[in-house]
């Protein structure tokens, strides 16, 4: 009897193994049927003011909805990038998932985990209508619109005004001025420059600036492309001379701070200049000195265009595999309403890419003008780590972290970069 | 009382099938996806057959790794296994048995701090300008050594060893702190009458006698060394550079940043065989489990 017994357990505790390891599927599928639907959003703000936002904006959408739940996921930048791999490849991905434009957002269009929204667009019309066209652009491929944009991030220079009244300069608006600005302030003491390139995209940033005002457009624009990227225009090194060029006003050590670090040095007053994203402008709200903003020098003799703005739009996608699409668009169009956007603009101070949502009344006069260029180019200069896919881009980081600390050259870097290159050419074709 | 013969195998089964489960078939299932190019949401994969094995041999990133991970071993021993031990035998000596409780706890409190909170607390102390270490040798005028810890590659990655040493031994001190208790007393009054002192007694009666757990701390600190992992994307994320990217790090970064599951599954194989070549060796060396 015993003997009986203990195979019948043994055997039970075989099959609840099993069971435990098969059966999470039902059940979660069920609870989603069982009252209403559940659409998943993941963002990457957990942090105010954009959280908030985003609760508000769900609580408003339930009202019109109230069949909806929510659950949202929200993780910040660094670990959003590795977070979206992971849930995009699972069989119960995100509804809608936050992304960055580029090559970062091409990679799920071409794998096919993003829905094709064009015959969703709001009430009788296309996105364009309610979208500023140029930041729709980035989502869209062969004509067809995978992703809503939201926002956009627009990496100005921050300026310490005080310090700059009190030398009596002006904000510079050509390279050999900014040389100038840096030198005059070095004189004080005071560190011009900021630059904390522990997480390296931030480095890599400053040569989206660089590169875009050194390098042709149509240039970048080829080598921002998979299949047919070499970066051998000899513009990417002189960019990264001009990098280094710098390197003697920035504070110590750049690559052993972290950007909030050098925020942090900024507030306190303790360096003059540091590039700023409009998205970050809540994080130095408690500077005690006022700051101003100005766009990135032009440089003489670059071939770039002269005076474009260094920003990307950001916004949403909807997955593939998702079983409401018609009520994910729906948020979507929600989002990118005009009585949404200029919520947006109110709660975040960040430049909404909804058409007319930037106005005099609710937005700061450098975000109206950024808005103006906007709306008016055809075309975005998207941030160097989203533009590019990882394999180009690391090595492209990493080497300027070592052009840095000076232990690579710029034509090192950028024979990295182009075997790098060439591999993710010849994978693509 | 005859038993079933199938009885013995029916209890092992429930165990048996858990670790077929949870550790043979993925590692099975990783060495088949070694030989794939594939990403984790396109469902296109292509059979690339030894190409991701050919290319890590060639790959100067997984060179430093690999490097980077040889050095964070051989510290490691050194300073956890050795130190450790040199730490558990001072404590158990009858001259610290009033302050040994206190000390005990505080080696042993690294080891209960999580690894990111430690981090955390690590970035600050290396920080240029406000960091710890630099003001400390500044006080003690040694402020030409001062400079951006993590920043640099020359030191960066020694300073992710330092932490990772400070976390450690302790819990290898603890370890033999409860091997040297069950040394028996008489070994050690025997080695009195004989005339050794006290640095004798170490190496001729408490070295021997630990042996077993000496086995257990090598192991234990080459699979951590190995395996190591939190430390290095805490405080660094494998820069600047590369300089301080180890195995893991290497291979997190090419399976979620860039996407290349395939040749990060070949990383993770070529780990699996190290610490493989590693066991093999160690429980040569040191025998252990024959009893002597």
């Amino acid at each position: 009897m015993k003997k009986i017994m203990m195979v019948f357990l043994t055997v039970f505790t075989m099959l609840g193994l099993l069971a435990g390891c098969s059966s999470n599927n039902s059940s979660e599928s069920g609870s989603a049927e069982g009252k209403g639907v559940t659409l998943t959003l993941l963002h990457r703000w957990p942090n105010e003011p954009f959280k908030g936002y985003f609760d508000a904006a769900i609580k408003e959408f339930q009202k019109e909805h109230p069949e909806v739940n929510f659950n949202v996921i929200s993780v910040l930048n660094e670990d959003y990038k590795q977070k979206i791999n992971v849930q995009l490849s699972s069989d119960t991905p995100p509804d809608i998932f936050f992304t960055w434009a580029g090559e970062y957002g091409n990679k799920f269009i071409r794998d096919g985990q993003a829905l094709d929204l064009t015959d969703y667009a709001p009430e009788g019309g296309k996105w364009e209508d309610t979208v500023i066209p140029s930041t729709l652009k980035p989502f869209m491929s062969e004509e067809k619109v995978y992703g809503a944009p939201i926002l956009m991030d627009v990496r100005m220079m921050a300026y310490n005004k005080e310090i700059f009244e009190k030398l009596n300069i002006a904000p510079p608006q050509t390279w050999n001025e900014f040389m100038e600005v840096l030198k005059t302030i070095k004189k004080e003491d005071i560190t011009p420059l900021g630059l904390g390139n522990k997480a390296p995209w931030n480095g890599g940033l400053y040569m989206t600036s660089l590169n875009q005002r050194i390098v042709a457009p149509e240039v970048l624009a080829a080598d921002n492309n998979r299949l047919t990227g070499t970066f051998t225009d000899p513009g990417y090194v002189k960019a990264l001379e001009k990098l280094q060029e710098l390197v003697p006003y920035m504070n110590e050590h750049p690559n052993a701070l972290s950007r909030e670090e050098e925020r942090s040095l900024f507030v306190n007053g303790q360096i003059a200049i540091m590039p700023l994203h409009t998205i970050e402008f809540p994080y130095v709200k408690d500077a005690q000195f006022e700051w101003g903003t100005f766009n990135f020098p032009t440089i003489e003799g670059g071939k770039g265009k002269e005076s474009v703005v260094t920003g990307a739009p950001e916004g949403f996608m909807v997955s593939s595999k998702t079983k409401h699409p018609e009520l994910a668009a729906e948020f979507l169009r929600f989002l990118t309403s005009q009585k949404m956007a200029e919520k947006w603009v109110e709660t975040t101070d960040v430049i909404s890419t909804t058409k007319g949502a930037v106005t005099k009344e609710n937005a700061s006069p450098i975000m109206v003008d950024v808005i103006k260029e906007v709306e008016e180019s055809d075309d975005m200069v998207i941030w160097l780590d989203t533009a590019l896919e990882g394999k180009i881009f690391q090595p492209y980081l990493s080497g300027i972290q070592e052009l840095l600390n000076g232990e690579k050259t710029p034509e090192q870097v950028m024979k990295d970069v182009q075997k790098a290159a060439t591999e993710v050419r010849e994978s693509a074709k | 009382m005859k038993t079933n013969p199938a009885v013995p195998y029916l209890f092992v089964a429930p165990g048996f099938l858990l670790v077929c489960l949870f550790i043979y078939y993925p590692v099975i299932d990783n060495l088949q996806s070694s030989f794939f190019s594939w990403n984790s949401f396109s469902p296109n994969r292509e059979f690339l057959g030894f190409d991701n094995y050919t290319r890590i041999f060639g790959d100067s990133v997984f060179q430093i790794a690999l490097k980077n991970n040889l050095i964070h071993a051989l510290v490691s021993l050194l300073v956890q296994v050795f130190g450790g031990l040199i730490i558990a035998a001072i404590l158990e000596d009858n001259i610290f048995r009033k302050v040994a409780p206190v000390l005990r706890t505080i080696y042993f409190m690294p080891v209960l701090i999580s690894i990111t909170v430690i981090g955390l607390l690590f970035s600050f102390i290396y920080n240029p300008q406000i960091g710890l270490l630099n003001k400390l040798l500044e006080v003690v005028g040694l402020e030409q050594f001062a400079t951006g810890w993590l920043g640099e590659s020359s030191t960066a990655f020694s300073a992710v060893i330092a932490m990772g040493q400070w976390i450690g031994t302790g819990y290898i001190a603890m370890l033999y702190i409860v091997a040297i208790q069950k040394i028996p007393a008489e070994l050690y009054e025997a080695a009195k009458m004989d005339g050794a002192n006290k640095i004798q007694t170490f190496f001729y009666v408490t070295v021997p006698q630990v042996k077993e757990m000496t086995f257990v701390a090598v192991i234990f600190t080459l699979s951590q060394s190995m395996l190591t992992f939190a430390d290095v994307y805490v405080l660094t994320q494998g820069g600047p550079g590369n300089s301080s990217q180890v195995l893991s790090t290497y291979l997190y970064d090419k399976a979620f940043v860039d996407n290349e599951m395939g040749y990060a599954s070949t990383i993770a194989n070529v780990i699996f065989a190290i610490s493989i070549i590693f066991y093999t060796i160690q429980s040569k060396i040191l025998k252990t489990g024959k009893g002597d």
